[in-house]
């Protein structure tokens, strides 16, 4: 077979290869959206409270939770990982300790998420004795994500080139002025998008909350030491006991409505890191 | 300068907070796993399928053997699409459905576990109970969904390898009369190859660590088994199942169970970077 | 603040990485308001000595040097000096014009914010006047908001100019300044570097000499022996001799075209 064929054929076959893939994430999400979209736009689905025993329940609630939780989250996660990230990346570099650390995060990542789960049960509800709460989620969670967002933004300032630093320093800039002035303005589109995937996977994690911030709360969190059933954790607790009739109805709408708000933050957050690369050129003010 | 050290101090807290988090989770694991290897014996553990626990029985041999069945499976169907997609988007998509394939897959990544456990529950394994005349549950399914989980991984890491490639590289083989294929078989793939390789371990980190929508798919029996559509079950999908009523030595077996995913992935990481030294050299 | 009319000295400087000797026993003088080049093939030493001029070698992990380096009289490798304001007092221009992601006038007004100035109209005042004196103004004077990595490369270059004028130096090093820059360009540059002499001290690194004829005043020329040997000032005299009727052979070989 001469190499133009094959190279035909290969085509075929890599042509073939991309849209199966399209066509299992289109079939994935027609299908989720079939099932729920529907009731997943009703007002009495999304702000409505749940029930327990009866039909007709809604998921505000939930979904409130599961926002909240996120937030709080990423408010304890960004800034401790943001600071290991930068000495990691502009202090120490190559050292041993640092290398123990990476290692340490890359193993954690592949945890089965149920482990964290367990430990903050143990740690922040029992041992803390700050019982089922938000908070002790949110900690948990930024755990969780701790390799993930400490890769992300030691990867992003590791890419601002290295010329920006000399000149920085050349006109008499200290280190810390160059990294604040210079390299984290720098980094920050590519920090931000990297917190995509973390606020995604803090709205998907079930097995997290489920041991740590409640099961079944129908009321809306206040303060962060209040219980709560984020939207996740509760699609698995109406499916696997479902106390409730209609739960097939609520856990596709509840699906729906998770992927809709996983899109939402995907979008908004690429929007805000254009938006603020955008900025950082036409700065008046610094 | 006082403030630079001051600050230069809080950045080594947030370092050494992090590890400090890290250093406790492995000592957790540790710790909650003891009592099952001291009590119910090492034996008992790592080396039986009995898994009895009401009769002391921890034997983890038949989900070990889950886990590491689906994670090949997941593997095997998810590779090749991932890399695949990869070089597809790299070399050969056309501009609007690169984007198309690009945003999907990430949005892809960003379903949660329960959704698409929830999907292989309700039309994966129906579909796997009808061709195969069974329940549908098991490792087939279980690997589908595994999969599907870990595309997004494999597909986006292959892509920044492919992307991190000199594109002079492409250019010389090309030019010297080369067809794509052949430029990518015999120049791309070999110079991409240790990337590519990571990109498939970190998968298959992904795949062993996968709870819920495992739990959901692979029928959570107690039997061993290397049949694709009988009822078994992995590490994670037990300890899901198991680990709300668990107390004692039971419960610390579950945690002997964690240990050895968190032993496997230490094994996978440090695969990782014996290829990537070896590079380097 | 004596040098007897030379700015800045080096005295017996020697310079390390690790274990690696790369400047040997280099000393030199660069005169007040003049221009001073360094030649030599490559890697012959000469931007690592003129990195050591702004201590920018430090920033290299496990560089040192020995002995002297004097701005003004005043050993600046001494134990205690202000690194900092060093930098300020000798600035650089680099090799491949490297603005900041940000927009012209914020890569101007860098330095001065960094010196505390915060007062808007002085700001203004400041970039107006640095990127005159870079001959910049004309050309973005009605962009200013936009990012400065827009521009050409030897527009580029003439704003990293304009921003080293920002912090008021004394000295301005020149790292190979035009070698990545197109020839028009490159014109314009050293004619603002004739201009610049009039206030400030110049040192600059080229491998093209017929640009160092052209411009400087005085000029040096080092040497590596062999591969691994430390850098050497072969000779250093006014330009015009060295062009023209060098002492040392190996300066003539080099001068000729004979290697290099």
């Amino acid at each position: 077979m001469d190499a133009r064929k094959r190279d035909r054929i290969a085509t075929i076959v890599f042509w073939g290869i991309g849209l199966v893939t399209l066509g299992i994430l289109a079939f994935i999400i027609i299908e989720i959206f079939g099932r729920g979209l529907i009731t997943a736009l009703s007002p009495s689905f999304f702000s409505g409270k749940p029930e327990a025993k009866q039909v007709g329940g809604g998921i505000g609630p939930m979904i409130v939770s599961s926002l909240y939780l996120a937030a709080l989250s990423m408010l304890i996660a960004l800034p401790v990982s943001i600071g290991a990230a930068i000495h990691m990346a502009e202090y120490a570099r190559e050292g041993r300790f640092n290398n123990f650390i990476r290692f340490c995060l890359d193993s954690l990542a592949t945890l089965p998420s149920i482990v964290f789960g367990i430990f903050g049960l143990t740690l922040f509800v029992i041992t803390f004795r700050w019982s089922y709460c938000l908070l002790a989620g949110a900690f948990t969670l930024a755990l969780l994500n701790l390799p993930i967002l400490l890769r992300g933004a030691e990867e992003s300032i590791k890419l601002v080139p290295q010329t920006y630093r000399e000149a920085s320093m050349s006109l008499g800039a200290s280190r810390w002025t160059t990294i604040k002035r210079v390299v984290l303005p720098s980094a920050m589109p590519g920090i931000i998008t990297g917190t995509v995937l973390p606020v995604g996977r803090i709205m998907g994690e079930s097995a997290v909350v489920i041991f740590t911030t409640g099961l079944f709360i129908r009321t809306i969190p206040l303060s962060p030491f209040d219980p709560a059933a984020p939207l996740a954790g509760y699609i698995w607790y109406a499916q696997t006991e479902a106390t409730v009739l209609d739960y097939r109805k609520i856990v596709n709408g509840g699906a729906a409505i998770l992927l809709i708000l996983v899109f939402l933050i995907n979008f908004a957050a690429r929007r805000f890191a254009r938006f603020y690369a955008k900025r950082k050129q036409l700065e008046v003010k610094f | 300068m006082a403030r630079e050290r001051y600050i230069k101090l809080l950045l080594v807290a947030c370092a050494s907070l992090s590890f400090l988090a890290i250093l406790l989770i492995f000592i957790f694991i540790f710790k909650e796993s003891m009592p099952a290897i001291t009590k119910a014996g090492f034996g008992n553990l790592f080396l039986s399928t009995q898994w009895n626990p009401d009769q002391g029985h921890y034997g983890m041999l038949a989900f070990l053997n889950g886990t590491i069945l689906t994670t090949l499976g997941g593997l095997i169907i998810g590779a090749p699409l991932g890399i695949g997609t990869a070089i597809f988007l790299d070399q050969m998509a056309p501009k609007k459905m690169g984007t198309l394939i690009r945003r999907g897959v990430e949005l892809l990544a960003g379903i949660p576990s329960v959704v698409i456990g929830w999907f292989g529950l309700t039309i994966l394994v129906p579909f796997v109970a009808r061709l195969t005349n069974s329940s549908g549950y098991g490792i087939a399914a279980a690997s589908i969904v595994l999969a599907v989980m870990v595309l997004p991984t494999i597909t986006a890491l292959t892509t920044e390898t492919l992307r991190s490639l000199p594109p002079e590289l492409r250019e010389a083989s090309l030019a010297m009369g080369a067809t794509r294929w052949q430029s990518i078989r015999s120049v791309l793939l070999p110079a991409a190859r240790e990337g590519i390789l990571v990109a498939v371990i970190l998968g298959m980190g992904r795949a062993m660590g996968e709870t819920m929508a495992v739990q959901m798919v692979i029928g959570n029996s107690r039997q061993l088994t290397f049949s694709l559509t009988k009822g078994t079950g992995t590490l994670t999908s037990r300890m899901v199942t198991d680990m709300g009523e668990a107390t004692g030595v039971f419960r610390s077996a579950l945690f002997a169970q964690a240990l050895v995913l968190l032993v496997l992935a230490m094994l996978l990481i440090i695969v990782i970077r014996v290829v990537t030294r070896k590079r380097k050299a | 603040m004596n040098g007897n009319g030379h700015k800045m000295q080096v005295k017996n400087l020697s310079m390390y990485y690790e274990d690696f000797k790369a400047l040997e026993d280099i000393s030199l003088d660069f005169p007040s308001r003049r221009i001073t080049a360094l030649i030599g093939p490559s890697g012959c030493g000469k931007s690592t000595l003129v990195r050591c001029l702004n201590r920018m070698n430090d920033l290299i992990e496990g560089s040192r040097t020995e002995g002297e380096i004097t701005l003004d009289g005043q050993n600046i490798n001494g134990p205690g000096y202000d690194v900092i304001s060093l930098r300020r007092r000798v600035g650089m221009v680099f090799q491949r014009p490297n603005p900041f992601p940000k927009s012209i006038y914020e890569n101007v007004a860098y330095g001065p914010r960094l010196a505390g100035t915060k007062d808007k109209e002085k700001l203004d005042f400041i970039v107006e006047d640095s990127l005159k004196k870079a001959a910049l103004w004309d050309e973005v004077k009605k962009i200013l908001r936009e990012s400065g990595q827009k521009l050409s490369g030897g527009q580029q270059q003439r704003l990293c100019i304009a921003r080293v004028m920002a912090v008021k130096p004394e000295v301005i090093l020149f790292d190979e300044p035009c070698s990545a820059i197109d020839p028009i360009s490159t014109q314009k540059i050293e004619d603002l570097m004739a201009e610049l002499k009039k206030n400030y001290t110049m040192v600059i690194v080229t491998h093209n000499m017929q640009q160092a004829a052209r411009v400087s005043d005085y000029t040096a020329f080092m040497l590596v022996q062999e591969q691994g040997e430390p850098g050497r000032i072969i000779e250093f005299d006014d330009t015009n001799t060295i062009f023209t009727n060098p002492s040392d052979k190996r300066t003539e070989n080099y001068i000729t075209g004979r290697f290099g």
